[in-house]
């Protein structure tokens, strides 16, 4: 129940954001980007958070719906509302196939780590050496879905906003499942839950799937909000180092963690802003530094200060 | 004695290489129902390994596990255990995060063959599991919190609560004084009798296991060097002591 | 042809110093570097800062050197420490982090920093011929530079106590206690070696173009390559290895392109970890 309780509360206080921003394209622009960087967040819980797969390929996963929804819609001229959904599967189903095989051949952290950062790479450079598709570096221009839909900045902020409200109902409904159980037992001590009749398999690959179908949904919507698609976008820097750093900051394992780890990493990333290229220094700070002293996150601050069962 | 022969388990020919040498060779027996099977051997000797074996943890180099007169071998290990074969191991690996109820409370949910047709739901199977387990007045502490002993009988509360034909429980007092040696050897006998669990115990405490176990299999090296009745495998332990005396490191 | 092999050949000699460090940290401490290639871009920083003021290339690229070497023993005392404190998958876990966290902090720092500082050492003789085969005089110097540290590392590894004694850590995950040496000061050692050996392909790479700050992360890309292919575990294989990927990478991007060179390589990782995850290597080595 608390948990639902929670949900409300999260989506009465962001859906009154954009009346406070009191229409300034800027603000609206950086709300917009902070909602994106919760969805992915909530997707990387469920990936790191519960079931301890460290992925090092949640920009290219984002990144392989946006680009293959876009160019499919740009060559073909099929549409979008048919292409996303492509995008989104083909994402799910890389994440899911990359845990499978992880935990069948026994990998550990460090060669899950090694495959999926040669996953990134590959797409990066693949989607700069398909240049007459892509257009490499330059990027390519895309435009809202047509009857207001990611077009003009309440409207796509909306459309974000509805995005991470599934994201969240869906995390919820599956916490409050026995599949949630399950990730407690298997992060906990994967060989007792394996003992104890959990399919130690068949749950972790689920949280990489759902996990990826959200990080490809949060690609795609950001791919045709945002105007223009560059590889930049979808960098080991610019996404997975910053989902990472948003998840440690709120809190793993949690419901508000997400989203109070993307609006605490949105204001550091307006504070930095104006210090060009430092970002890359404080980012790579900030993740040693959480990791060392902050592992409870937010959320862990919050529990203790309010003395309330946070979900 | 078991009223009825029935074989609910059975190894035939198992062996187990790791790198060079067998942990297990050729090793073949026989679980009756609702029998205590106690299993002894000096340290290295192989025990825990068969064990593995059985629960689907390790893949037999050669060999077959039957349970109800199923090929088990080669399953993974959850389906294994859904299907009735429980596990508690040497050291107890609790669910750290959750309390004493909600540890037990996951066998129930998830290790359970079927009962949907029962109204009887996970918290109540559970709470009976700790209840038996003496555990009860505990179940919302932090699993954490308790001592070993109290550990491992979480571990055989989880194992129990998922209902299972047979559980096999390795080392289940080791570290313990004898008063509650004595303890331990009632409730893994009150546990067969009230649940109709058929039970096979390694144990080191030679003692404990002739005191509860119907039948005895000794294993050495990875071999099986005697079996039967308690008395009968205590007689022949006093005459060959060199053989199975536990100085692992002899070699053959 | 010939000249693209050779090319390859050399390049694979400096990618195996780079990627010999990762397996040994690896081996040694359980922790993944993903800061290696940083350790290369600092000796070479720090060389180039030393030429600028004035310095000879030869002493330069020493200290360059020996700067990268005291940067992995600073690394191995501090940051790393609180990863040592674990065991197991958490350990790897806390060190995959703080290393990626570190190597973007030394990435933004010398961007911010020395954003125009890059290492070019130019040699007296810019080729030799011999046999009819014209040769760089960088090769030369780098292949000379790179057998010769791996001579040394190889007559320590087999020569020494100590040596045997990591190696037998590196290859059967024995414990170092039962090796008799002790734990965290054989760590140091074998960090402050990795960074000397990465220093040294960074001083070569100022040889052969030049350096920038910013080539960290793609160093490390492909000394991880590497050290996959090889087997995490083998040094042998990982030279080997080197070699390998060198040559391959010389001919493909001869023929096809970077572009499909780096995602051969990178195929090439994956499988290596999905097919045979102790190295494509290990078998024969
Ligand atoms: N995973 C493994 N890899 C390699 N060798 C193993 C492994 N597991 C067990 N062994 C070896 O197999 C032999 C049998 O070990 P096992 O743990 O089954 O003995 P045990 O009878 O349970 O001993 P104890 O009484 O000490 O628990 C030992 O020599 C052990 O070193
Ligand atoms: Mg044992």
């Amino acid at each position: 129940m608390a948990r639902y309780a929670t949900l409300l509360l999260v989506g009465v206080i962001l859906a009154l954001v954009p009346l406070t921003t009191g229409g300034s394209p800027y603000y609206s622009r950086i709300t917009t980007l902070m909602l994106v960087l919760m969805v992915y967040a909530v997707a990387f819980n469920m990936l790191f958070g519960h079931t301890k797969q460290l992925f090092l390929c949640l920009g290219a996963l984002a990144g392989s719906s946006a680009y293959l929804s876009v160019v499919l819609t740009r060559e073909l001229g099929l549409s979008p509302w048919a292409t996303i959904p492509l995008g989104i599967l083909v994402a799910g189903f890389l994440g899911g196939l990359f845990s499978y095989v992880s935990v069948r051949r026994g990998l550990g952290v460090i060669f899950l780590g090694v495959v999926t950062l040669a996953f990134s790479l590959i797409f990066y450079n693949l989607v700069l050496g398909l240049r007459e598709l892509t257009n490499g570096e330059t990027g390519i221009v895309t435009q809202g879905l047509g009857a207001g839909i990611l077009e003009g900045p309440r409207s796509s902020y909306y459309m974000l906003f509805a995005l991470l409200m599934i994201a969240l109902v869906l995390y919820s409904a599956l916490m409050s499942s026995r599949v949630g159980v399950a990730f407690r037992a298997l992060s906990d001590d994967e060989l007792t839950a394996e003992l104890a009749g959990i399919d130690v398999t068949r749950y972790k690959v689920i949280a990489a799937t759902v996990g990826s179908l959200l990080m490809g949904a949060g690609g795609a919507f950001y791919a045709y909000y945002t105007g223009l698609i560059s590889p930049a976008l979808f960098s080991l820097i610019s996404v997975d180092i910053v989902v990472l750093i948003t998840l440690v900051f709120g809190g793993m394992g949690s419901l508000v963690g997400p989203v109070l780890g993307g609006a605490a990493v949105t204001v550091i990333d307006e504070l930095v802003r104006p210090f060009g290229q430092l970002n890359v220094l404080v980012y790579g700070a900030l993740l040693i530094v959480l990791f060392l002293a902050f592992r409870g996150g937010l959320v862990a601050v919050l529990r203790k200060t309010a003395k309330l069962p946070i979900p | 004695m078991s009223p009825r022969n029935d074989v609910v388990l059975a190894g035939e020919r198992l062996t187990k290489y790791f790198g060079g040498s067998p942990a297990l060779k050729d090793v073949s027996f026989r679980v009756e129902q609702g029998e205590i099977l106690g299993l002894i051997g000096p340290n290295g000797a192989g025990k825990t390994t068969l064990l593995n074996v059985i629960s689907g943890i390790l893949t037999p180099s050669a060999g077959r596990v039957l349970f109800q007169d199923r090929d088990i071998t080669g399953m993974r290990p959850h389906a294994i255990a859904r299907l009735g074969v429980a596990r508690v191991l040497q050291t107890p690996r609790p669910f750290l995060s959750m309390t004493v109820l909600e540890n037990v409370e996951v066998g129930a949910l998830f290790g359970g063959r079927d009962r949907r047709g029962k109204t009887s739901t996970a918290v109540d199977q559970a709470e009976f599991a700790l209840r038996l387990m003496g555990l009860h007045d505990k179940r919302d502490h932090p699993v954490g919190s308790l001592n070993l002993q109290e550990k491992k009988m979480v571990e055989l509360g989880r194992a129990l609560a998922m209902g299972p034909e047979v559980t096999l429980i390795d080392e289940a007092m080791s570290g313990l004084n004898p008063a509650e040696i004595e303890d331990s050897m009632r409730l893994i006998q009150r546990v067969r009798d009230e649940l109709k669990v058929t039970i096979v115990w390694v144990e080191h405490v030679m003692k404990a296991i002739m005191g509860a176990a119907e039948r005895v299999m000794v294993l050495n090296y990875g071999q099986v060097i005697a079996g039967g009745s308690p008395g009968e495998v205590a007689r022949d332990e006093g005459g060959s002591r060199g053989r199975t005396g536990s100085c692992p490191c002899s070699g053959t | 042809m010939v000249p693209i092999l050779i090319d390859g050949i050399v390049y694979g000699l400096q990618l195996s110093l780079l990627a010999v460090g990762i397996t040994l940290i690896y081996g040694l401490g359980g922790v993944l570097n993903l800061a290696h290639g940083q350790f290369a871009v600092v000796a070479g920083v720090a060389a180039a800062l030393l030429m600028g003021n004035g310095m000879g290339a030869a002493p330069a690229s020493f200290l360059g050197v020996a700067a990268a070497g005291i940067f992995g023993l600073l690394i191995d005392r501090s940051l790393l420490v609180p990863a040592y404190r674990y065991r197991g998958e958490e350990r790897l876990l806390l060190g995959l982090v703080l290393t990626l966290g570190l190597s973007f902090v030394i990435d933004g720092y010398l961007n911010l920093s020395h954003p125009n500082v890059s290492l070019t050492i130019r040699l007296p003789m810019p080729s030799l011929t011999v046999l009819g085969i014209t040769i760089r005089s960088a090769a030369v110097v780098t292949s000379l530079l790179a057998i010769l540290a791996f001579g040394l590392l190889f007559l320590f590894l087999r020569g020494t106590l100590l040596g045997k004694a990591i190696r037998s850590i590196i290859q059967n995950e024995v414990g170092a206690e039962l090796c008799g040496i002790s734990p965290s000061r054989t760590r140091t050692l074998i960090v402050a070696l990795s960074g000397l050996l990465a220093g040294l392909a960074g001083v070569a790479q100022g040889l052969f173009s030049s350096l920038g700050t910013e080539m960290g992360v793609e160093f490390t890309i492909l000394a991880l390559i590497v050290a996959v292919v090889g087997g995490v575990r083998s040094i042998n294989g990982t030279f080997v290895a080197g070699i390998l990927l060198g040559v391959v990478n010389a001919l493909a991007s001869y023929y096809m392109g970077a572009y499909v060179t780096l995602i051969i390589l990178l195929g090439a990782a994956m499988l290596t970890i999905l097919i045979r995850p102790s190295g494509l290597l290990a078998y024969w080595t």
